[in-house]
């Protein structure tokens, strides 16, 4: 066990993170000797009208922790009390995070498709941006088109990539011209931000052609070399530019600034942060997948060894953009997931009041089911755009099922409402289609952000909170991959429990099946695949077994079908939703 | 006691005092002058549409290397030019010159390149509703206030009007059909419940109508609604949902009055919401809108979720416990005498101000 008195003398960290539409306290402690979480506050994020002012949804959410600890954090000029005194109030350390904040829109300028413009491309894509257009050296506009489009597409913020450290200046100067241009025509409109992270020879000149036109920030190149990408020194950049916009809008940001120490992390980077660290701590062979489905974005996080590949799409989420989701999804690919007739306009209907009421929640069945299957598909979604980035020898040929991911941590709000532990695996499973043998794990109290931002100052608290069940382990999961007919044997399955007889069995296809082993509990799981099918051991009919921990669900054993094949037939597939609901404990 | 929770809050106010800025959608200029008394119908500021740009070529304009084209031009950055006017030269024995390809300025010379803007369509922007001017940054914003009654609803398409009101229908739960659109109706602001259809909006552009005021549409209308020439404002949602009985009684109980529609869309980042400006011209002292009001007994809310979507209702108690609900949901919840349906549990999430 660390010695605490070797680190930095904090015991209390409080952590908070500001949404859209919620803001989240989260109190922790040393308690024998390790890092917990104490309590959690929660209010509604007042970063929108009328306030336009996170300070006082941070209060509200700090009062919440002062009446559940007793622990006073505010002093009299309702300030963060820090360190902590001898009396028991305040905190010794405070960490801050925020998705809150306008969408910004964003022009993507660089040189070559292919090359700096999808690195810039994966740049934006990590983080809180929304790309209105591109602009690149073999754009067929011409300069004065492309100066009517900066125009006309008013964007907060344009970012520009190209050319390797010492390499081109010509051509990244000539695209800078029409940037330039387009800045200095704007009249009455604030100007862009500027933010380039190209070759790094040019800043100064790229500097000195805005002038006082616009405001340029340098980032470290993206592309250094021709051959290589490195995307985090420029992420941080852009994060920075990005809450400093932020901030421009909304008031509050600069107190949490003040009280973090300098540093207010972007939510989605503090939970790349994390899933980071997980993946270079878990098994090296499989990656680590996190997501988050939140109200104004949803995140995901896919971690390779330490190599983090980050996607946040601010058009797919279960609040205000929700509707956007309608420009990638059928209806139909909506409708599928629920197991009761809801009709159509009538579905259609709550996706346009949901994003006029991002905050409202559910308080009818029907309306939790069609919530689910709209997180399913924006999950589902977002997903298909993400894994277009991770490494091909990763990606498993795009395989239409999740190549080897252990664990997946699941956060946001709607998962957090889930009614059931099995709900929400349920929907994660249907989701996410997960094959061979992962945990699932839920984070329903978003502390994932809390811990990557905290990382830097408490590492021990990342550490000592992932291990405390703080987390929910749902479970973990077996997804058999292989077909045939619905029906086909795949497995013998056999779960040994201590001070239990074994359970056994066999699992078919189409099955869904849960094994009991609650949390803290543990046992040794053995598989023992049909011909054709793939457990996760390695290859096809290849048996093996190993221990397993509980979960909230239990041991879950997915025989479903990989890629999961609903029936065409409605009333079919509405039975079989319903079913699986039962099967994984989501109903009663 | 007070829940701590800031819930949404919209105003259904019989006499309030409204202060709007009308924005152009860029830089131009504020005819308006401060303290001026204007009309709806008034000019209070213009502006060019978004102009387009022409690069011209000096150097091929006028037959020379590009080193020397710029020696040539006769105008300079910021100049307004007409259609023929001289750019740059004349050169030469053949007297070649760049001339203005339109009526527009120059807005940058870069070498031998003269960028210039094309003159853009005038557009104009109109006070909206009878009102006092108040403030102005001289050339894109203008602030009216004046003393009204005020409805705001919570989807618009964008567009704006003013015009007399007039009732549609039989009450806040009336569909819209196009028998009840009839000659009478023309020009006017159209108050009624809830429309499914195409035809009966369509039918109102035939009259020419100013705006129409509904409890909701249902969502597959939202295209055509968008295409309209007219504003449209419903007040509860998508679906079939009626008007509140708050926003209908204020709205019919005016009948005969004027009225400005704002049909803008919502921006949780600045303070427009599509709104009905009743302008009321009263000697009593009134006051602005509170934005900013805690839940507590005695507040007046609207439900925002079925299955009680769109009622209204008086908080009577904010239990401490959580409540939970069918859909396995537990949650802080106020206790609301709804109208006409008694004391029922809902989520605090689910409720807005009423004001």
């Amino acid at each position: 066990m660390m010695d605490l008195s070797t680190t930095i003398d904090a015991e209390t960290l409080l952590a908070v993170d500001v949404g859209s539409v919620h803001t989240r306290a989260s109190l922790f402690d040393v308690v024998d000797n390790q890092y917990r979480l104490v309590a959690t506050g929660r209010a509604l994020s007042t970063a929108t009208t009328p306030l336009l002012d996170i300070g006082e949804g941070v209060r509200m959410a700090l009062e919440q922790i002062q009446t559940i600890t007793g622990r006073r954090l505010l002093d009299e000029s309702e300030g963060l009390i820090m360190p902590s005194t001898s009396e028991g109030a305040g905190v010794d350390v405070f960490v801050a995070t925020s998705s809150a904040g306008p969408r910004l829109r964003a022009i993507l300028v660089g040189l070559m498709p292919g090359v700096s413009l999808d690195s810039g491309r994966r740049l934006a894509e990590a983080t809180y941006l929304e790309v209105v257009d591109e602009i690149g050296l073999s754009d067929r506009r011409r300069d004065e088109e492309q100066i009517d489009l900066i125009l006309a597409a008013r964007p907060d913020l344009i970012l520009i990539v190209g050319g390797t450290d010492g390499g081109a200046n010509a051509s990244v100067l000539r695209l800078v011209e029409s940037v330039a241009l387009a800045a200095g025509i704007r009249p009455g409109n604030p100007a862009p931000r500027i933010l380039f992270a190209g070759n790094r020879q040019l800043g100064a000149a790229i500097v000195e052609r805005f002038g006082d036109q616009a405001s340029v920030a340098l980032a470290p190149n993206v592309r250094p070399g021709f051959e290589g990408e490195d995307l985090t020194p420029a992420r941080n950049r852009l994060a920075e530019v990005i809450a400093e916009m932020h901030s421009a809008k909304v008031s509050g940001f600069d107190e949490l600034r003040q009280w973090s120490g300098g540093t207010l992390m972007l939510s989605a980077d503090a939970f790349g942060r994390v899933i980071r660290h997980l993946s270079q701590i878990y098994d090296p062979r499989k990656g680590v997948l996190g997501v988050d489905i939140g109200a104004s974005h949803t995140t995901i996080a896919a971690g390779f060894a330490g190599d983090l590949h980050l996607s946040v799409r601010s058009d797919l989420g279960l609040g205000a953009p929700l509707p956007s989701l309608l420009r990638y999804s059928s209806m139909d690919s909506i409708l599928r997931w629920l197991p009761t007739d809801i009709p159509e306009d009538v579905a259609r209907d709550y996706i346009f009041n949901k994003s006029l009421q991002p905050a409202t929640v559910p308080m009818e069945l029907d309306e939790l089911h069609l919530e689910f299957a709209l997180a399913r598909q924006v999950l589902q979604t977002a997903l298909a755009q993400a894994r277009a980035g991770w490494p091909k020898d990763r990606n498993a040929g795009g395989i239409p099922w999740l190549p080897p991911m252990e664990p997946i941590l699941a956060g946001g709000g709607v998962l957090s409402r889930a009614p059931r532990p099995g709900y929400a695996a349920l929907a994660l499973l249907d989701a996410l289609q997960p094959g061979g043998i992962t945990t699932l794990v839920l984070d329903p109290h978003s502390l994932a952000p809390a811990l990557g931002a905290a990382a830097a100052v408490l590492p021990m608290v990342t550490v000592h909170v992932l291990e405390s069940g703080s987390f929910v382990s749902l479970g973990t999961v077996v997804s058999p991959i292989g077909g045939g007919r619905p029906g086909r044997a795949v497995a013998r399955i056999k779960l040994e429990r201590e001070g239990t007889s074994p359970l056994e069995g066999e699992v078919r296809l189409g099955q869904l099946v849960v094994l009991p082993l609650g949390p803290g509990e543990s046992g040794k799981l053995s598989i023992r695949p049909e011909r054709g099918f793939n457990v996760g051991f390695g290859a096809p009919g290849k048996a093996g077994a190993m221990r397993v921990t509980g979960g909230a669900v239990g041991v879950i054993i997915d025989a479903r079908g990989r890629p999961l094949a609903l029936p065409k037939d409605a009333g079919r597939r509405r039975e079989l939703n319903q079913k699986w609901l039962y099967d994984i404990g989501a109903l009663q | 006691m007070k829940a701590n929770y800031l819930p949404p809050v919209s105003h259904v106010m019989p006499l309030t005092i409204v202060r709007r800025d009308r924005t152009l959608p860029i830089a131009g200029t504020v005819t308006a002058r401060l303290n001026e008394r204007v009309q709806a119908v008034d000019v209070i500021a213009e502006a060019e549409t978004a102009p387009r740009h022409v690069f011209l070529d000096l150097a091929r304009g006028l037959g020379l290397p590009a080193k020397d084209a710029p020696s040539y031009l006769v105008r300079q950055k910021g100049d307004r030019v007409e259609m023929g006017d001289t750019i740059a030269g004349p050169v030469g024995v053949a007297r070649r010159t760049v001339r203005a390809p339109a009526d527009g300025r120059i807005v940058a010379v870069d070498g031998s390149r003269v960028l210039f803007e094309v003159r853009g369509e005038p557009i104009v922007m109109r006070a909206g509703m009878p009102a006092m001017v108040v403030s102005s940054d001289g050339t894109q914003t203008v602030t009216l206030e004046t003393t009204a009654g005020l409805v705001q609803g919570i989807w618009g398409n964008g567009r704006m009007d003013f015009g007399v009101m007039r009732t549609l229908g039989s009450g806040p739960a009336a569909r819209i059909q196009t028998d009840m659109l009839d000659i009478n109706l023309r020009g006017a602001v159209l108050i009624g419940g809830m429309c499914d259809q195409p035809a009966p909006l369509h039918q109102a552009t035939e009259l020419n109508v100013r705006g129409i005021v509904l409890g909701s549409i249902t969502s597959d209308l939202i295209p055509v609604a968008l295409r309209l020439t007219y504003p449209l404002i419903i007040t509860e949602g998508f679906g079939s949902l009626p008007m509140n009985s708050a926003a209908y009684g204020l709205l019919t109980g005016h009948v005969g009055h004027d009225a400005a529609v704002d049909a803008r869309p919502g921006d949780r980042y600045s303070y427009q919401r599509p709104e009905v400006i009743i302008p009321l011209p009263t000697n009593r002292q009134t006051d602005v809108p509170d934005d900013v009001i805690q839940l507590a007994p005695g507040v007046r809310v609207r439900v925002l979720r079925a299955p009680f979507h769109g009622a209204v209702g008086i908080v009577r108690d904010l239990p401490l416990k959580a409540a939970d609900y069918p859909s396995g949901l537990l949650a802080r919840s106020a206790a609301i005498e709804i109208e006409g349906l008694g004391n029922r549990l809902i989520p605090l999430a689910n409720l807005e101000v009423i004001q």
